[in-house]
């Protein structure tokens, strides 16, 4: 029974370690992480630092937990949960703008009472672990229904379910998305219809430019008469749609629509 | 790889997916147009101005007898300094002047160094094609700017607007209020929706970063390795990308004019900025586009106000 959260908390843990580093490796836009979480809190060349730190401390409270029954490990959880606790406080008191931060870049909504109510449970899920009798892993390999119990209660207090539903729900339509590398569309559109029924006719394989609106990428390319040879290449989707068109340098425009 | 005219670029798009190419210029629906005439003044009366065109065409034009000037503050036409650069709104196929603007330049990047105890230099970085340059805040508009940019220090956002004078940049009014969050914090858009909005609302401002008598506009959110600008595509409005050459609709809310004005730079540094304008009742957060004085002046913004409320659409 006491040992039944302990799978709970290291799998949090674990999951909390790699949103950190992967929110500061991926890194997005500079400047970003001090959207996350109470890295606010610190200077700005401190940022990045503050968050792998916390993500090292989580990873060493992990093995411990994991792997042996030492106080130092289960008391350094409670500490560590009961901090957190605090700092969210602290946090929606001076920056209610900013994400608690706890799973990374997912967590970017402000800080509410859902989340400090998730800490306090797991301070009591940690406090409540300490006279567990057995290492973590043997809690792995015997699960109890209790951990069913405190999934579900963590669940109803994690705001990041509800972003990740919405985020799967509302995808940004694919003009307002990155594109893929420029290499990639071009390697779509050589495996096209369209290109290898123009192939022949073009100077160079190399388009002499290329650029993106809305949702196509466009490569100009000049044929062997002089003309303007131009393919767009729709974004989305495994086999886009492709079409071109000849433009001659000094008429009107010829339309040809071809989609592979 | 080659760099084709932006007009080039859009005939292509226009044939490769069979739709018209749109013509840029103003909506001829709009009523009287109005022209911006930008040049040097060689002689100006009460009644008549003469300038040397940048094309080194000179005009004669007529002032009408309701027309204003500012050159740092409002001042009678006639007063203008002969040599000066103005930037004039005309009416009548741009023979009668109605509106001057004597020596105006804007000052947007982000703050890099301030020194100085009475009138203060600061350092602006305007971004990566427009570089460095060092304005004067003279002691007694200090008061005026402060107000509006509460974190005077470097890495937060500038923007005003003043005149050059003897080889001196000077700010003296206020173009926005400061953004909170430092340069390199723009907040994320609000999450998109699938199905597209053909029309964004936000604000519209200009920057002098563009040839004299240039008829353009500055966009955030182009790709970056198209556009060889690494700070592209940030904005706080959900923006589509667009390219250099496509042609975009701007319409001034405030006035009803619209115009279809091509894209030529990459305006970086407007989309670092998610200011409102309050030109005409509040605009939603965020600059859509920045455009060159001329356009700015045509669509019938007042460059000493700094925006006006937008609505953009693709051309």
């Amino acid at each position: 029974m006491l040992e039944s959260q302990l799978p709970v908390l290291i799998v949090l843990l674990v999951m909390g370690t790699v949103a950190k580093l992967a929110t500061v490796y991926t890194g997005g836009e500079p400047g970003a992480l001090s959207r996350l979480g109470p890295a606010v809190l610190v200077p700005e060349r401190l940022q990045s630092s503050a968050l792998v730190c916390c993500a090292v401390g989580e990873l060493v409270l992990v093995a411990g937990l994991l792997l042996t029954t030492h106080p130092l490990f289960r008391w350094g959880t409670v500490l560590f949960f009961a901090l957190s606790t605090y700092v969210l406080m602290e946090l929606r008191r001076r920056r209610p703008d900013a994400g608690c931060g706890c799973f990374g870049e997912v967590s970017s909504a402000p800080v509410g009472l859902r989340s400090i109510g998730r800490t306090l449970v797991l301070t009591g899920m940690a406090l409540m672990s300490v006279w567990a009798p057995v290492p973590g892993w043997m809690a792995f390999v015997n699960p109890s229904w209790f951990i069913l119990a405190g999934v579900a209660v963590l669940a109803v207090l994690s705001p990041e379910i509800e972003e990740a539903v919405d985020r799967i729900r509302y995808r940004a339509p694919c003009e307002q998305r990155p594109a893929p590398p420029e290499g990639h569309t071009l390697a779509r559109l050589r495996a096209s219809g369209a290109w290898r029924a123009h192939r022949d006719g073009l100077v160079v394989a190399e388009p002499y430019d290329s650029w993106r609106e809305l949702c196509w990428r466009f490569f100009a390319f000049q044929n062997q008469a002089g003309d303007d040879v131009v393919f767009a290449v729709y974004l989305s989707g495994r086999r886009p749609a492709v079409r071109m068109a000849v433009v001659s340098t000094d008429s009107m425009p010829e339309y040809t629509p071809v989609s592979a | 790889m080659g760099f084709p005219s932006a007009e080039r670029r859009r005939a292509l798009a226009a044939a490769a997916l069979g739709r018209e190419a749109g013509v840029p210029g103003p909506d001829p629906g709009d009523g009287a147009p109005l022209t911006a005439v930008a040049g040097e003044i060689l002689d100006v009366s009460p009644h008549l101005i003469i300038i040397e065109t940048v094309d080194g065409e000179e005009e004669r034009l007529v002032i009408a007898p309701w027309a204003t000037a500012w050159r740092g503050g409002d001042v009678a036409p006639a007063d203008l300094p002969v040599g000066g650069r103005v930037i004039l709104r005309a009416l009548r196929d741009g023979r009668v002047v109605e509106r001057i603007w004597g020596d105006v330049t804007r000052m947007t990047g982000t703050i890099v160094s301030i020194d100085g105890r009475r009138d203060l230099s600061v350092e602006l970085d305007c971004g990566a094609h427009r570089g460095r340059r060092t304005i004067v805040i003279p002691y007694r508009t200090t008061g005026r700017l402060r107000v509006r940019h509460p974190q005077f220090e470097p890495g937060y956002l500038f923007d005003a607007i003043g005149i050059r004078d003897e080889g001196e940049t000077r700010a003296l009014l206020p173009a926005t209020s400061q953004p909170a969050y430092p340069a390199r914090s723009v907040p994320s858009p609000p999450p998109a929706y699938a199905g597209q909005q053909p029309r964004i609302s936000g604000t519209a401002t200009w920057a002098d970063a563009f040839d004299e008598d240039e008829r353009g506009a500055a966009y955030p959110m182009l790709e970056r390795s198209d556009a060889g600008c690494p700070d592209a595509a940030v904005s706080c409005v959900g923006l589509p990308y667009l390219a250099i050459g496509s042609l975009l609709q701007v319409k001034n809310l405030c006035t009803t004019r619209s115009a279809n004005v091509p894209i030529v730079a990459c305006g970086c540094l407007a989309g670092r900025f998610c200011d409102r304008c309050v030109e005409c009742g509040t605009s939603p957060r965020g600059r859509i586009t920045e455009l060159s004085p001329s356009s700015f002046v045509e669509l019938g913004g007042e460059l000493t106000k700094g925006c006006f409320n937008a609505q953009i659409g693709l051309g």
